[in-house]
């Protein structure tokens, strides 16, 4: 168009208008109501019981091996197709991506720092070098390993089914995992306000953390097992746990952050703020992996084992004051930190040896074991609405056979589980005298009249044949929510508090003191029930008490006698020594 | 000659010739894409699915884009935030800048300040927005304006610099009172260049929208690529790409339009 001068034409004036109009129209829609924004949802009873349902036939051995998991059975891996498509090992350096975290500490060490330099060798004599590299934002890690430029990649479990769903279009990208490298040990928290007291306080408050992080998985199983829907709670996000401390720092408005060692600390300690939970009480909810792709572990099988004998002996040598010093130092240069800073953030991290790695993969008893944990991301994301496709099998991904080598390695025959907190038998009374409940998990178990068994069995009529069934079927769901959530927080005190209805108050003829010992031997019966499904799990970690009719699950609704027979969960933390 | 000519330097071509040129790259584009991403197999792809998505893939998913993941919301939501942030750094960086090209010494005051403001990296600019306006909706339009209104202001204030002092004289000489300059003259006679230079700053701020979304977004175009990449969605990621140009090469087109209509006696619209 090179019109020169004269006035705009007539089609100008006409989309002018048309502009005018779409701006008011815009401006109307706009404060008329809020931008839709993605519905949490809520949950329903049925649906956690359907997604924590694991068969399990209850046994008395602390240590039950799995059946058949498909890494024990020739085939049954996910086959690997086409050419290997990664980057070569040059050198025949395998590129370890890490992040800046206190559970690398034993690599590091047995590295001798990031940089290949160290020769590794596999017990078949093969000869390999690592070169580790510090890829901290977890969606850049995926992006490298998915494109070959990393051969291993790190991840808590909780993140696992997240990366899966890019890495499993792929059989040569799909995950390898060996070994778990630690638990966190007091590295994430949950910092709150004062006002908070407990879980379920933070019902219509906001909270900030970072997104599909270790964070989001802590705070999402925590409102869970609290009590709240992930909808009620308000969700802020920021890009990393930094951010999100320095928000809470900031806003005043927001109740609580999840976030990191050291910031943790440091909010704690200002005015107003308090740790309502940190991974010291939940010390075994998130578990750091690496994993190595598939394709690089059917060409170099005997990468896998190789790194796990470096790693566990590293991790021996680190239990002395000279290997701590010396991990920090390499710690120092390879995170850019001061050696200090590397030296206090070795406690964050407990770092996991054979048999707790037996324990965690192996043991199908075990209630926060790689399979639940697993299960647990894969349903709690799906909650939210973070993942959509088909759920990878933990056997998928899981290949046992370097570890169950390794636990008959009379090297590693010494070594026993560390990772257990010695409980003092202790009342329900003085726990709760101590301190305020973390949370409390409501669980309703339908007791028969009278009956003090939770697996009462009655007899009934079904299509004119008698079949004798569970009273309350959902016993069993219950039995593993309540051991997954003890399990989880495996540092914590739990209280089973026994409730009764009162349907017989009004005759007179039952006392309070006959409902107490009632729910007294209700709350002993789901104990019970409890350790004897998982038996790695301490009895003295539980205290029982009977509360009779006094509590109503509601004040509102006192008489609601199915809600009233119920049992409640508490988590309290540990007493100070 | 029509053939050889084509080659010529700096000879335009029919604008027929120019648009099957466009279209021609983009062709080679797609099929270079659909090649590298082509197989029987997953494994059988030069780039793998865990890499990068095949054309067909990133079609296949767009309903789920629209749907699932509220890409109208979104659009309405990025554009709400950039036409915010990027109206108030017009409403403010516009008359400031008339000023400061009006009264010179406004101008070397302000000086400093705007080439401070055009300098810092825009991803330094999201720790202290969040610092300044915490993390909710002021954050992201506010990120998208302390962006955009130093380039608004510099642009504006070198635009009025610019008229030539002969029209400035000339006014002045028919007794045109200094008001009556700045409105008659020098706004009047910069406004095609202000109008040219607020056109390629909207482009820039459509940019920043990733960046504003970073920290709870909710909604937005810069939102649902960052879910995508972590949710590892690679085919939504390039989706909503396309989108994104698609949109700004709408609202630029709208531009033109009306830089044509408001001011036909410049021919200098590219």
């Amino acid at each position: 168009m090179s019109t020169t001068g004269g006035g705009p034409k007539p089609a100008f004036y006409l989309v002018m208008f048309a502009l005018v109009v779409a701006v008011i129209g815009y401006g109307v829609y706009r404060f008329k109501d809020r931008l839709p924004l993605g519905d949490l949802g809520s949950m329903s009873v049925d649906d956690l019981k359907k997604a924590l349902e694991a068969p399990d036939d209850a046994s008395l051995t602390t240590f039950k091996e799995y059946d058949k998991l498909k890494y024990q059975e020739a085939g049954r891996m996910p086959e690997v197709k086409g050419v290997s498509n990664y980057a070569p090992l040059v050198d025949n350096t395998i590129v370890f991506a890490l992040n800046v975290w206190a559970g690398w500490a034993p690599i590091i060490l047995a590295n001798n720092g990031f940089e290949p330099g160290k020769v590794w060798t596999s017990p078949n004599g093969r000869t390999f070098k690592v070169k580790l590299t510090l890829i901290d934002d977890p969606v850049s890690m995926r992006d490298a390993y998915a494109a070959g430029k990393a051969h291993i990649g790190w991840a808590t479990v909780d993140m696992l089914p997240l990366f899966l769903e890019q890495l499993k279009r792929d059989s040569r990208t799909m995950p390898r995992v060996y070994q778990q490298i630690d638990y966190s040990f007091g590295g994430d928290g949950i910092v709150c306000r004062d006002a908070i007291k407990t879980v379920s306080d933070i019902k219509g408050k906001t909270i900030v953390l970072a997104q599909n992080s270790p964070s989001h998985y802590f705070a999402l199983n925590a409102m869970i097992s609290g009590g709240i829907q992930p909808g009620d709670v308000e969700w802020k996000y920021t890009a990393d746990a930094f951010q999100a401390a320095a928000a809470f720092n900031a806003d005043k408005k927001i109740a609580c952050a999840v976030s990191w060692s050291p910031d943790i600390y440091n909010l704690a300690k200002a005015a107003g703020n308090k740790m309502l939970v940190n991974t010291q009480t939940a010390n075994k909810l998130i578990a750091d992996t690496w994993f190595m792709r598939a394709d690089v572990a059917k060409d170099h099988p005997y990468l896998a084992e190789g790194l796990m004998r470096g790693i566990f002996d590293a991790m021996e040598q680190l239990t002395t004051q000279a290997g701590k010093t010396a991990a920090a130092k390499l710690m120092a240069t390879g995170y850019s930190l001061p050696e200090a800073d590397a030296l206090a953030m070795l406690g964050d991290a407990h770092n996991t040896n054979v048999v707790e790695n037996r324990e965690f993969f192996l043991n199908a008893n075990n209630p926060a074991n790689f399979q639940r944990t697993f299960e647990t991301a894969y349903f709690l994301y799906r909650k939210v609405g973070a993942l959509s496709g088909d759920a990878v099998a933990f056997d998928d991904i899981f290949d046992g056979g370097p570890l169950t080598k390794l636990a008959k390695d009379p090297k590693y025959a010494k070594q026993k589980n560390e990772y257990q907190i010695q409980f003092v038998p202790t009342t329900a009374l003085s726990v709760q005298a101590e301190s305020q409940e973390i949370l409390t998990k409501a669980v309703v178990i339908q007791f028969f009249p009278n009956s003090d068994s939770i697996f009462k069995m009655v007899t009934k009529a079904v299509n004119g044949k008698t079949v004798d069934e569970m009273y309350d079927p959902n016993v069993k769901n219950v039995v593993e929510e309540v051991g997954r959530l003890a399990g989880q927080y495996g540092a914590a005190r739990i209280v089973i508090e026994g409730h009764t209805d009162a349907s017989m108050r009004s005759s007179g003829m039952v006392t309070a003191a006959d409902v107490q010992e009632l729910s007294l031997r209700r709350a002993n019966a789901v104990k019970e029930a409890i350790v004897r499904k998982f038996s790695s799990l301490n009895p003295n970690q539980f205290s029982t008490a009977g509360i009779g009719w006094d509590r109503p699950a509601e004040a509102s609704d006192a008489n609601n006698n199915a809600k009233n027979r119920r049992v409640e969960i508490k988590v309290y933390p540990l007493e100070q020594k | 000659m029509a053939s050889r000519s084509l080659f010529a330097l700096r000879v335009i071509p029919p604008l027929a010739v120019r648009q099957v040129a466009g279209a021609l790259s983009i062709a080679v584009i797609l099929l270079i894409w659909w090649w590298l991403t082509s197989g029987a197999t997953p494994e059988a792809r030069v780039i793998s699915p865990s890499v990068f998505p095949s054309p067909t893939e990133v079609i296949a998913g767009f309903p789920g884009l629209v749907s699932e993941r509220n890409l109208i919301g979104g659009i309405a939501a990025s554009l709400n935030r950039v036409f915010l942030g990027f109206g108030l750094a017009l409403l403010i960086g516009v008359p400031l800048g008339i000023v400061a090209g009006s009264y010179r010494i406004v101008g070397a005051a302000a000086q400093p300040i705007s080439l401070f403001g055009r300098t810092i990296p825009v991803a330094a600019l999201l720790p202290l927005s969040l610092q300044m306006f915490g993390i909710g909706e002021l954050q992201k339009v506010m990120f998208i304006f302390m962006a955009t209104a130093p380039f608004v202001f510099h642009d504006t204030a070198r635009a009025i610099a610019g008229v030539h002092d002969r029209y400035v004289d000339t006014a002045q000489t028919l007794g045109a009172k200094p008001r009556q300059v700045m409105s008659k003259v020098l706004i009047a006679l910069a406004l095609p260049d202000i109008y040219a230079c607020v056109r390629t700053m909207f482009g820039i701020a459509f940019g920043y929208i990733m960046l504003a979304e970073v920290v709870d977004a909710k909604a937005g175009l810069g939102f649902i690529m960052l879910q995508s990449q972590r949710r590892g969605m690679p085919e939504h990621l390039v989706g909503t790409l396309f989108v994104i140009s698609a949109l700004a090469f709408g609202i630029d087109a709208l531009f033109k339009f009306f830089q044509r209509g408001l001011f036909p006696y410049r021919d200098d619209h590219a």
